[in-house]
């Protein structure tokens, strides 16, 4: 059974039927969005249940798709894939029933939210650059929309900006692409037989930075981040949720399963620079977090800062530094969505995200400020969390890398410092605090609120405090990765 | 013998099928029949270009119905098929719309025989025979005095650079002795030899609507009626790239500098017309400029002078037509203005839709017909070693990002249009955009087949 293409592909058709749904009945388009998420994720599920921890990459399916280019369909899966993949079909589902209430045009906005969950499983489990590329375009349009039409007042701006800058890294990356099949030693479209083309290294240094363009826009990285704010804060909830929970990660996953296997010596060359675009990207991240009067884009800022600890993770290119890097994606998937989803839900009550107009939560709505504080402790890195193990394993495997001056792994400590005390004082003034006028008579989390919110905490919880429960995936896949770069 | 000559059927086919469709008001139900005839002839040609097979040089060498020569053939006559059927279906503005399928037919059939020409003399023939019909075309609407002054330009600045062309086209004769292409011998000749096949490619230039031998387009494209400028600014370019990469193979190894110049004409329609279709708010004139854009694309693709930098220009003018003809279709319907699409997604959502695929693909995002066609145009270039070239075009990709968006936005944020007609139905109009959705979709997945025939293989 091709499984994986069933991942990909089952929510193409809700899409579909999105189309034929009668207009008369409203209730109608959230059933189905679910029923399909609800069955990728049981798909997942069972993917998750054959993966043989210890078996490399599988469930591989091949076929020709155009030949006269050797262009494949090429899918399969990893420990680096699974736990990105898992982390999409999860944060599709729980975005499905965070838009429960949506009103306007609910079958156009749920089919453009199951064409975002095609692109996102899509890019994680291809293997052929040229479908690779397909999928990672594939979320751009989708995500357009769902800014642009469900977004907040500044939505048009903010939905082409978003288009417009991922455009602009995208192409590189597809010059890059072309240029890698161009060359007599690549060839291939293949990302694994790409690993194997020991290509010169002056060569690398260009299609490395072909690539760079592409996925630091997409991470993004300090200088790159500037549409990140915008797009953030006039998303929808669910698509803030998406946005920071997987479309980033397609930016460090890039870095990781491209940059490092295939370029390795562009890789270990720039590996100082990519870490100091990281740092930078913590610090000023959580500078600029500390500044924001706006909850929303307080946690917008912070995705800046932690993105920047996963470049640190990947810059290290050591065994630590990759599996904390790919801890902190899911994870920081798994707390932002939780943050984003909390952000929602109290502007849903009050209509504002005025960080000064919704202060002390605690007293009026006990449960959402319990929520707040624990993913806001999760996100700072508080041990036991699901924050803690991957932002210190990016910081051991950075200061264990020779590639890496100590000093900058200090100046990424000082980050971890910095994201406690913006994420402690956002605390103390939501949840703790006089309440204010606008909080003074809303109502505490639904049933459907918690329920949305509890499989993030257990994830949290668990993850935090059995690390392998996600390092056992992770692992091998690294192993795997570093010793074919340190086999050329 | 003579069996041999069945490989012209598809145009002696499409030349008749125009001679029926003008005087086919005498069938029942007179103008509308005799367009759906045209329609179904030319679908018929369609049909025999593409199982007509391929041949070498024939007629004493004047033509040669090779494999790019098919597959332009068959986009032609098949781009055709889909106008006519859309013009049965709907009509022409104030006029009869038999004489307009009929003109289109009889500029197919030029355009099918340009793609096989390998003389100079056939090309002027079929260029003229296929450019003719078109200014009448473009000034179809007799009382319309703004666009009869846009079809006078387009006739005048299209005569101007035929009459350049003819000029250049006596050099290459007086130099080599022959018209016929195999046998244009240039080496030698020195700047004469520059200046003839500067002066002839200057005419190609200006048709094909390359900068800075543009600036008619815009201006003649926004004073006809937009369902004309559908046709025109398509098809044509089919053929006339086709017969390009005949004549710059025939040239390029004796006349140095070609890549460059080729490169130079190909990095400015970019720029100008990426730049230019930014501020637009006529939907003629942006895609005037977007056509001066892409034919920037497609002289990426014939700079290098290689088989595969051939055939993917032909893949791409496909690729941009279809899309370029179903967006001015639709302005033809919803007016040309870029506010008339406004909240078009509110009215018409498969359309709208649709005009997103459309648009998107002209971008060239994946896995849409655009993408494919950028995919070995980039990838032809960079083998050829024109990097700045291909750094260049995905540049003013993402910038006609920004246009194209424009409508997009227009069409679902914007707003609906003050005193808006609602539109009659007709089905063979709509089954005309869907037929060019759907290719812009199978095109671009089903890449495979298209590519085999046309023999291209990246890198």
């Amino acid at each position: 059974m091709p499984l994986l293409t069933l991942i990909v592909f089952l929510p193409l058709v809700g899409v579909a039927a999105m189309a034929l749904l009668p207009k008369d009945r409203p209730e109608l388009p959230r059933l189905v969005a679910l029923g399909v998420a609800l069955a990728d994720l049981a798909l997942v599920g069972v993917l998750v249940a054959g993966y043989d921890v210890g078996g490399g990459m599988q469930f591989v399916e091949r076929h020709a798709w155009v030949p006269e280019a050797g262009i494949q369909y090429f899918l399969g899966v990893d420990g680096i894939s699974l736990p990105l993949l898992a982390l999409s079909a999860l944060l599709v589902v729980l975005a499905v029933l965070a838009s429960w209430n949506i009103s306007e045009r609910p079958a156009f906005y749920f089919a453009m939210m199951l064409l975002l969950a095609v692109g996102m499983n899509g890019v994680f489990v291809a293997f052929d650059f040229v479908l690779f590329y397909v999928f990672w375009e594939l979320v751009l349009v989708p995500m357009y929309f769902m800014i642009g039409i469900w977004g907040g007042p500044r939505r048009e701006y903010a939905a082409i900006k978003f288009f417009l800058y991922t455009l602009f890294g995208s192409v590189f990356m597809l010059v890059g692409i072309l240029a890698l099949y161009l060359h007599p030693q690549g060839g291939t479209f293949d990302m694994i037989a790409l690993t194997q083309a020991g290509l010169p290294a002056d060569f690398q240094w260009w299609v490395f930075a072909a690539f760079f363009l592409g996925f630091a826009v997409k991470v993004p990285i300090f200088p790159f981040h500037t549409w990140l704010p915008d797009a953030h804060v006039e998303a929808p909830t669910a698509g803030s949720v998406l946005l920071a929970g997987i479309l980033l990660k397609m930016g460090t996953y890039g870095f990781v399963r491209v940059s490092l296997p295939i370029l390795p010596d562009a890789a270990e060359t720039w590996a100082w620079f990519v870490a100091l675009l990281g740092v930078i990207s913590i610090l000023y991240g959580a500078a600029v977090a500390f500044a924001q009067t706006d909850l929303k884009k307080l946690v917008a800022y912070s995705s800046v800062s932690h993105m920047g600890f996963v470049m640190l993770g990947i810059a290290a290119g050591t065994p630590e530094g990759l599996n904390g890097a790919v801890a902190i994606m899911f994870a920081h998937g798994v707390i932002t969505g939780m943050l984003f989803l909390l952000v929602g839900m109290v502007y849903e009550r009050t209509h504002t995200r005025m960080i000064a107009e919704v202060s002390g939560l605690s007293k009026q709505t006990p449960v959402a400020a319990g929520m707040l504080a624990f993913a806001s402790f999760a996100s700072l890195g508080l041990p036991g969390l699901a924050g803690f193990p991957g932002e210190f394993l990016s910081l051991v495997g950075a200061w264990r890398s020779e590639l890496i001056a100590p000093g900058y792994v200090i100046a990424a400590a000082i980050g971890v410092l910095l994201a406690a005390a913006y994420m402690l004082w956002m605390v103390q003034r939501v949840v703790l605090g006089e309440s204010s006028a606008s909080v003074a008579k809303i109502p505490d989390l639904s049933r459907l609120e918690i329920g949305i919110l509890v499989p993030l905490v257990i994830i949290t919880v668990g993850m935090g405090v059995y690390w392998s429960s996600l390092l056992r995936y992770v692992d091998p896949a690294v192993t795997t990765l570093l010793a074919g770069m340190g086999a050329r | 013998m003579l069996s041999g000559y069945w490989i012209f059927a598809p145009e002696v086919i499409i030349v008749v099928g125009a001679i029926i469709a003008l005087f086919g008001d005498l069938l029942p139900g007179r103008d509308r029949t005799a367009a759906y005839v045209g329609a179904a002839i030319a679908a018929l040609a369609a049909v025999l270009a593409a199982t007509g097979g391929t041949a070498g040089p024939m007629i004493f060498g004047q033509v040669e119905p090779d494999e790019i020569a098919r597959f332009a053939r068959t986009g032609i006559a098949a781009l055709t098929a889909v106008w006519a059927l859309w013009v049965a279906g709907r009509g022409m503005p104030d006029e009869r719309r038999r004489d307009a399928v009929a003109l289109a037919l009889f500029a197919a059939g030029g355009g099918m025989l340009l793609t096989m020409a390998e003389d100079l003399i056939i090309m002027y023939i079929a260029l003229e025979l296929s450019t003719m019909p078109a200014y009448v075309l473009m000034g179809y609407r007799r009382r319309d005095v703004p666009g009869l002054e846009g079809a006078l330009k387009y006739f005048l600045l299209a005569m101007l650079t035929s009459i350049i062309m003819l000029y250049g086209m006596s050099f290459l004769y007086g130099i080599s002795g022959s018209t016929a292409f195999v046998e244009l011998t240039l080496e030698g000749s020195g700047m004469l030899g520059v200046l003839g096949v500067m002066l002839t490619l200057v005419g190609l230039f200006a048709k094909m609507s390359a900068a800075p031998f543009h600036y008619w387009a815009p201006d003649a494209y926004a004073g006809a009626p937009a369902v004309s400028v559908a046709f025109v600014s398509t098809v044509p370019k089919i053929a006339g790239i086709a017969v390009m990469a005949r004549l710059l193979h025939a040239v390029a190894s004796d006349v140095g500098g070609l890549v460059t110049i080729m490169a130079v004409v190909a990095a400015a329609s970019m720029l100008l017309g990426n730049l230019a279709a930014l501020p637009q708010s006529d939907l003629r004139r942006l895609m005037a400029y977007s056509g001066v854009a892409h034919t920037g694309y497609l002289f990426m693709a014939l700079a290098p002078d290689t088989a595969a930098g051939y055939g993917a220009a032909v893949f791409y003018t496909i690729a941009y037509a279809v899309p370029s003809m179903a967006i001015m279709l639709v302005a033809a319907e919803e007016g040309a203005g870029l506010a008339d699409v406004g909240k078009l997604a509110a009215r018409r959502p498969l359309v709208a839709w649709s005009m997103v695929v459309w648009l998107v693909s002209l971008i060239g995002i994946p896995p849409l017909a655009g993408f494919f066609g950028k995919l070995y145009v980039f990838g032809s270039a960079l083998n050829a070693g024109l990097v700045w070239l291909v750094v260049l075009g995905v540049l003013t990709s993402v910038v006609s990002a920004g246009y194209y968006f424009r409508v997009v936005r227009e069409m679902f944020f914007g707003e609906e249009p003050a005193g808006g007609v609602s539109l009659e139905r007709a089905p063979a109009a709509s089954f005309a955009l869907a037929v060019m959705a759907v290719a812009t979709v199978a095109i671009g997945i089903g890449a495979s087949p298209l590519l085999a025939a046309l023999g291209v293989v990246l890198g």
